[in-house]
């Protein structure tokens, strides 16, 4: 009879486990955002000039001195909508104040060009199934051409196909689609994400370069990334992780990674074990994409007395480190004094409050206002006739003293 | 019979305040980081809106049904309410009171669906949890008063923070509030005419009608208290998330009703306690909290709480068997 029993537990324990791993598996798969684009340069946004209005600016920044002879946005130059057309754009969600800054973009550039279009997003951004669905509804209608911020890059493959047979030009934005069917997708705007998580780095450094060349033990730099599975979410975190690598050991210091596994692979450059290392980069991930396991994980990092810095690298994990914060109170801008050095990424509220106050010495930002600008030009050229090649877009270091400058304002949406 | 069903009934409350001392002892050798205050003052932070949840879910649970949308529907009234303050200037007292209110109404609707029309707890939950989810989601990212601003007084009533910055002194003041409502509420269970019909309902719905108890009328009441301390949940939650995010809160149940359920909460209804679930709830928060610390990937959190759970159940049920 006791066997029975201890049988019947343990196949329950296993049952639960795999019905458990599955939905977090399927879920962090989901959890998509934003994603990568090309090269581009790494100068700090607060050393670039402001010439012309804020709109324009952002893409001449994001071109360094190859790129200079083939601005990609050169070629939006003097475009006039042929006929008054109409598009629509499918953001990820109405989640976060980051889908509207990129409306806000859109609706500049609709006014400009004299176009319209109309927004469409599923409830979250793990709403995958919702969006394929208004996709495949919005392509029923034969539109001149679609916006896409997939949720999901893979889901929507069988869509594009769908839009290359009928002929719709497609124009990805915030997020790219490395796999997409050749020829449907003919333009795509997006952050460059390894270039946005090495700059929090590079401004991250500094501020800590001292605490590591004068520190008696082994030091932490916690990095929390809200999955693992989302392609920009990984190129940020790692494009952080090698910058701050090859930072320390240019100053003759040994580093390991440790934590997320995803992230401990795809660190190039690590050179000691977690033992014996003058710098160790944490990683956590969350087993949900939500503030409070953002936050859990944070506070796990954050209560090592040799923790000398932490990265959240989007907005629910920059949040998240403030919340763990709220209790701890470590983080400060005197990395001498013995302050923990927090860097964020995005904007909102709350980060902004964050940066302005001290308790982040920075973050960065991308710019959905760009991206959405850029992505009704590229619509209107694509649905003009006109070829196109990618238009990249930057991210932009801003901290207390340069947050109302006219070229990072208007990218720090609420 | 009743004298037998009360020693059990304390037994499982005893097995899991033991679980918790037991897991809270193991985190402790385990990381030295663990054992900080802060880290006690955030678990805590974040066990609030779970344990009020938990609280009012205990009710639908008693009767053998559930309330499913108890997770969208905190997250929901957070963000309405958090919109009023934001875009509309409403004081922050008036937001509180409108978590309630909504948090009632959607208990009402709740209960009506249930006990006047006979649907089934889990399919009329289901549906008000989307509902619930879908107007949250007519609302973009809201932050409440952060606790410097005006308004953000309500901060306080969680956590009791005197002076600024690093020297400040912090008080996990909303414990005693939830040990002083989970006390009300084991009382309300029972010894009043609610609560015993509560636990009526669960045990035999035909036989409590057939010796005269208004069913209907209890059966709604049961989700309009569900719904009266999720609004409060949402307050706790709005207390302590920097951001309340559209579309999130999905989920976020589970943990509440595992939680119930650690505690001893028959699975079909018809016994359980609110001790029980306080104590059940911090199974899980510990679980939540601990794991990070002695450096367990995420996923691992999840598989644990489920086994945890089954444990839980399993005990239960076999207690049942012998008696």
């Amino acid at each position: 009879m006791k066997v029975r029993k201890l049988i019947a537990l343990g196949l329950c324990a296993a049952m639960v486990s795999t019905m458990t791993v599955a939905p977090v598996l399927a879920e962090e798969e989901a959890a998509t955002e934003e994603a990568a684009a090309e090269e581009t340069t790494e100068e700090e946004a607060a050393e670039e000039t402001t010439e012309e209005a804020a709109a324009e600016e952002t893409a001449e920044e994001a071109t360094d001195d190859a790129a200079a002879a083939e601005d990609p946005t050169a070629q939006f130059e003097g475009l006039v909508a042929n006929e008054a057309y109409e598009f629509p754009m499918m953001v990820k969600s109405f989640q976060s104040t980051y889908w509207d800054a990129a409306q806000e973009g859109m609706k500049m550039a609709a006014d400009e060009l004299g176009v319209t279009y109309t927004a469409q997003g599923p409830n979250s951004e793990s709403d995958i199934a919702d969006q394929v669905n208004m996709i495949n509804t919005a392509i029923s209608a034969d539109p001149v051409g679609l916006g896409l911020a997939a949720c999901d890059t893979s889901s929507v493959q069988d869509a594009l196909q769908t839009c290359l047979d009928k002929g719709i030009p497609v124009v990805t934005f915030d997020t790219g689609i490395a796999d997409a069917p050749e020829g449907s997708v003919v333009c795509e705007v997006a952050t460059d994400n390894v270039q946005a998580g090495s700059v929090a780095a590079e401004n991250m450094y500094p501020a800590i370069k001292d605490v590591i060349a004068n520190a008696e033990g082994q030091v932490i730099i916690g990095e929390i990334n809200q999955d693992a599975t989302a392609l920009n979410i990984q190129q940020r975190g790692t494009g952080f992780i090698d910058k701050m690598i090859e930072l320390i050991q240019a100053d003759g210091k040994t580093v390991a990674v440790t934590g997320n596994e995803f992230y401990v692979n795809a660190a190039t450059g690590a050179d000691a074990d977690a033992e014996s290392a003058d710098v160790v980069i944490q990683v956590a991930v969350p087993a949900q994409t939500t503030v409070e396991l953002c936050s859990t994980e944070a506070q796990a990092i954050l209560s090592q007395e040799n923790c000398i810095a932490v990265f959240g690298s989007n907005q629910v994990a920059a949040e998240g480190v403030i919340a763990a914060n709220a209790n701890l109170n470590v983080l400060g801008s005197d990395a001498a004094n013995g302050d923990v050095i927090g860097v964020g990424f995005d904007a909102g509220s709350i980060i902004k409050g964050a940066v302005q106050d001290g308790t982040f010495i920075g973050a960065v930002t991308q710019s959905p206002l760009m991206m959405g600008y850029y992505a009704i030009y590229a619509l209107t050229a694509a649905a003009n006739g006109q070829e196109l090649v990618d238009v990249p877009t930057e991210g932009y270091w801003y901290d207390a003293t340069n947050m109302e400058d006219e070229s990072i304002a208007p990218n720090l949406y609420d | 019979m009743t004298r037998k069903k009360k020693s059990i009934l304390s037994d499982q409350r005893f097995i899991v305040l033991l679980v918790v001392i037991i897991l809270a002892g193991i985190f402790s050798i385990l990381s030295k980081e663990f054992r900080q205050y802060t880290t006690l003052l955030s678990m805590l932070d974040f066990s609030y809106y779970d344990l009020l949840m938990a609280i009012g879910v205990t009710f639908p649970l008693i009767t053998g049904g559930v309330d499913l949308s108890i997770g969208t529907g905190m997250v929901c009234y957070a963000l309405i309410a958090g919109t009023m303050v934001r875009s509309h200037g409403c004081p922050v007292l008036v937001a509180m009171l409108l978590c309630v209110v909504l948090g009632v109404l959607i208990g009402l609707l709740n209960g009506v669906l249930i006990g006047v029309m006979n649907l089934p707890p889990f399919l009329a939950t289901l549906c008000t949890c989307m509902i619930t989810r879908g107007l949250g989601s007519l609302y973009s990212a809201t932050p409440w008063p952060t606790l410097t601003q005006e308004g953000g007084w309500f901060h306080s009533i969680f956590k009791l923070t005197i002076g600024t910055g690093r020297s400040a002194d912090r008080y996990p003041l909303g414990f005693l509030w939830m040990i002083l409502l989970v006390l009300l509420m084991e009382f309300v269970l029972n010894h009043t005419k609610f609560g015993r019909y509560t636990i009526a309902i669960g045990s035999n719905k035909e036989a409590a009608a057939l010796s005269g108890i208004n069913v209907k009328f209890y059966h709604v009441m049961v989700y309009v208290v569900c719904g009266l301390f999720t609004g409060l949940a949402s307050i706790a939650y709005a207390a302590v998330t920097p951001t309340v995010q559209p579309g999130t809160g999905a989920g976020l149940e589970m943990d509440a009703i595992g939680g119930v359920f650690v505690g001893g909460v028959a699975a079909s209804g018809g016994y359980g306690s609110v001790l029980g679930t306080f104590v059940g709830i911090f199974v899980i928060m510990l679980l939540k909290t601990g794991l990070p610390y002695i450096g367990l990937q995420a996923n691992w959190q999840q598989i644990i709480t489920g086994i945890v759970l089954i444990v839980a159940v399993l005990i239960d049920i076999l207690k049942e068997k012998k008696r």
